[in-house]
């Protein structure tokens, strides 16, 4: 009996063999932004990503934004509205700090856009100590097990939010350029935000830990022209040490790695990281699939390998074929490879390509491949 | 150029911290602020531009660098206002209409506050016709523009277009950047230049001013 696309995802997420290389898909800019214009095809009117998929014959990869609630103790948060931003104002006993944020799903994404982060100037560390000192966790599965049950056996839910404290800390609290400067002038404020953050997201790999998860999120988002000098000092041993807590939870782990990765790689095995999701190699980066391979054999299994920009109509379908074909010869034999897209499909993508993937991945996807 | 070595030097070695020393005993020796500048700073600067391109150094070090050449400047800056010169170029950038992605353009715009040139920040998602208004209304030398999604790509050439249209095309230089976007696609759209990071993109202002 063939394995599903489920069994075959969470094999070559294991190592463990699988009849074929296994799709897992993921189209939610293209769906959202048609969906929310009324302009998804006429076969796919009323249809939800899943449905999609399943039509075009591809393993399902369906994100989830997040499986728990934050609550905040002795700080009033003060929300107003004005779509498609929102302001919020934490106000704490040791000062005020202000986001702002964008969200407008029907454009693409299913997450907001921060406009304005919480951390301004070095007047802030109190108040976002504070805050993170105060931060509650509160699971909230229901929606992730309705998702979980809607794809069933023909992919895989990925819960996507999980960032590492110090990538929490410079992509949501400060900005990369500020988080720099912060870690230069006042290098223990920084360290002493780092040690808090680690206890909220700690709160949050618990709440992974005893979720129907099955792969779970620790970082991502990076690029190696800015996160190399630090890699190895906050991201390692963090990676390293959340690996090790959830395989003893029976968990694997991933990160989203669709940034410029080329100097990152060599560091990353030592991780203990299961998957590599969201791979976006040439030509979106400078690194392609097979050097990949090569730097990292059989020790992280890569998931994605097809980037966004070929399914945009400037590629034809004949480059596209060879596009998919050669990333089958890149991974020959083809054992820890998912195949999917870094990492989505934009709103004016060829969203047949997706079934046109699947279809060459069928054909010239069998183990060990061949092509 | 030996007496200036002490100064090219603090900007490759990250010295924010002497920088303003250096600079103060330049000063103080006699040499003319452009000179401590083009021959100190600019010097150290192109320095940290060759590392970062053969991966010896990462972002943060370049915008450090840039944080202590803006430190020197800020003092060599107004003895150049007496002469007539109070920046090395007046820009403005935006990501264009459509897209909200900032990253690239806020370290673009650190790394040329840093290179002494003076940056309008236009903010995220401005449409062609603000970016015509903003040529029109200030005296710009160059115009940047930031994309980084293949779906807003084309906004890039539609805003070029509306400057065109509005006459106003030949008053300013536009450049572009972006992850999608290429010297080709530059070239495509008749923009003036392309930066393919910051570093190249404070090379490519230098260069256009």
């Amino acid at each position: 009996m063939a394995m599903t696309q489920k069994q075959r995802i969470l094999a070559a997420a294991r190592k463990q063999a699988v009849d074929r290389v296994p799709v897992g898909a993921r189209i939610d800019v293209w769906y959202n932004y048609h969906s929310g214009h009324d302009t998804l095809p006429e076969k796919y009117k009323g249809c939800s990503i899943p449905d999609i998929l399943r039509d075009l014959g591809a393993g399902i990869e369906l994100y989830h934004p997040s499986i728990w609630k934050t609550e905040y103790r002795n700080t009033e948060v003060i929300v107003h509205e004005d779509l498609p931003y929102t302001t919020t104002e934490y106000r704490t006993p040791k000062g005020t700090v202000r986001k702002k944020t964008m969200f407008t799903p029907q454009e693409g994404p299913w997450v907001e856009y921060e406009l304005e982060l919480p951390f301004k100037s070095a007047d802030d560390y109190p108040a976002i100590e504070h805050l993170l000192e105060n931060t509650v966790l509160v699971p909230d599965f229901d929606e992730y097990v309705k998702k979980q049950q809607m794809v069933g056996e023909d992919g895989l839910v990925l819960c996507a939010s999980g960032y590492s404290p110090m990538q929490e800390i410079m992509r949501c609290i400060m900005g990369y350029e500020r988080f720099f400067f912060e870690l230069y002038d006042h290098p223990s404020q920084v360290e002493h935000l780092y040690e808090l953050m680690k206890e909220v997201i700690w709160q949050k790999l618990r709440i992974l830990a005893e979720s129907t998860a099955e792969i779970v999120p620790t970082c991502g988002n990076w690029s190696d022209d800015i996160h190399t000098p630090i890699f190895k000092k906050y991201f390692v041993p963090w990676l390293q040490e959340v690996a090790k807590f959830m395989h003893s939870k029976g968990k694997l782990t991933r990160v989203h790695a669709d940034g410029e990765m080329r100097r990152l790689i060599p560091m990353f095995p030592e991780t203990g990281i299961d998957v590599a999701e969201a791979w976006s190699p040439v030509p979106m980066t400078s690194v392609t699939t097979a050097e990949l391979r090569k730097a990292w054999g059989d020790k992280v299994t890569i998931w994605g390998g097809v980037p966004a920009i070929l399914f945009e109509p400037q590629y034809s379908d004949e480059e596209f074929d060879d596009y998919v074909k050669n990333l089958l010869r890149e991974i020959a034999p083809g054992y820890n490879f998912i195949v999917g897209m870094g990492d989505n499909v934009a709103f004016d993508g060829k969203i047949e390509r997706v079934g046109r993937m699947a279809e060459l991945v069928d054909k010239y996807g069998r183990l060990p491949i061949e092509i | 150029m030996d007496k200036m070595k002490p100064i090219s030097e603090a900007i490759v070695q990250l010295k924010w911290d002497e920088i303003a020393a250096l600079t103060n005993e330049a000063v103080e020796a006699g040499f003319p602020a452009l000179e401590i500048i083009n021959q100190g700073l600019v010097v150290g600067m192109a320095e940290v531009g060759t590392k970062f391109r053969n991966g010896e150094m990462f972002l943060p070090e370049v915008l450090l660098s840039a944080k202590t050449m803006k430190t020197a400047l800020d003092i060599l800056l107004p003895i150049l206002s007496q002469q007539g010169a109070s920046s090395m170029g007046r820009l403005a950038i935006g990501t264009v209409s459509g897209d909200i992605h900032d990253i690239g353009k806020n370290i673009v715009i650190s790394m040329l506050q840093g290179n002494g040139f003076e940056v309008m920040d236009l903010g995220v998602d401005i449409a062609p016709e603000r970016f015509v208004e903003v040529v029109r209304d200030n005296d710009l030398q160059i115009l940047g523009l930031s994309a980084l999604l293949t779906s807003t790509m084309p906004m890039l050439d539609e805003t070029i277009a509306a400057l065109e249209k509005a006459g106003l095309r030949q008053k300013t230089k536009v450049i572009i950047g972006g992850a999608p976007v290429t010297q080709a696609y530059a070239d495509q759209v008749g923009a003036d230049g392309y930066g393919a990071d910051a570093v190249a993109a404070v090379e490519l202002t230098r260069a256009l001013i």
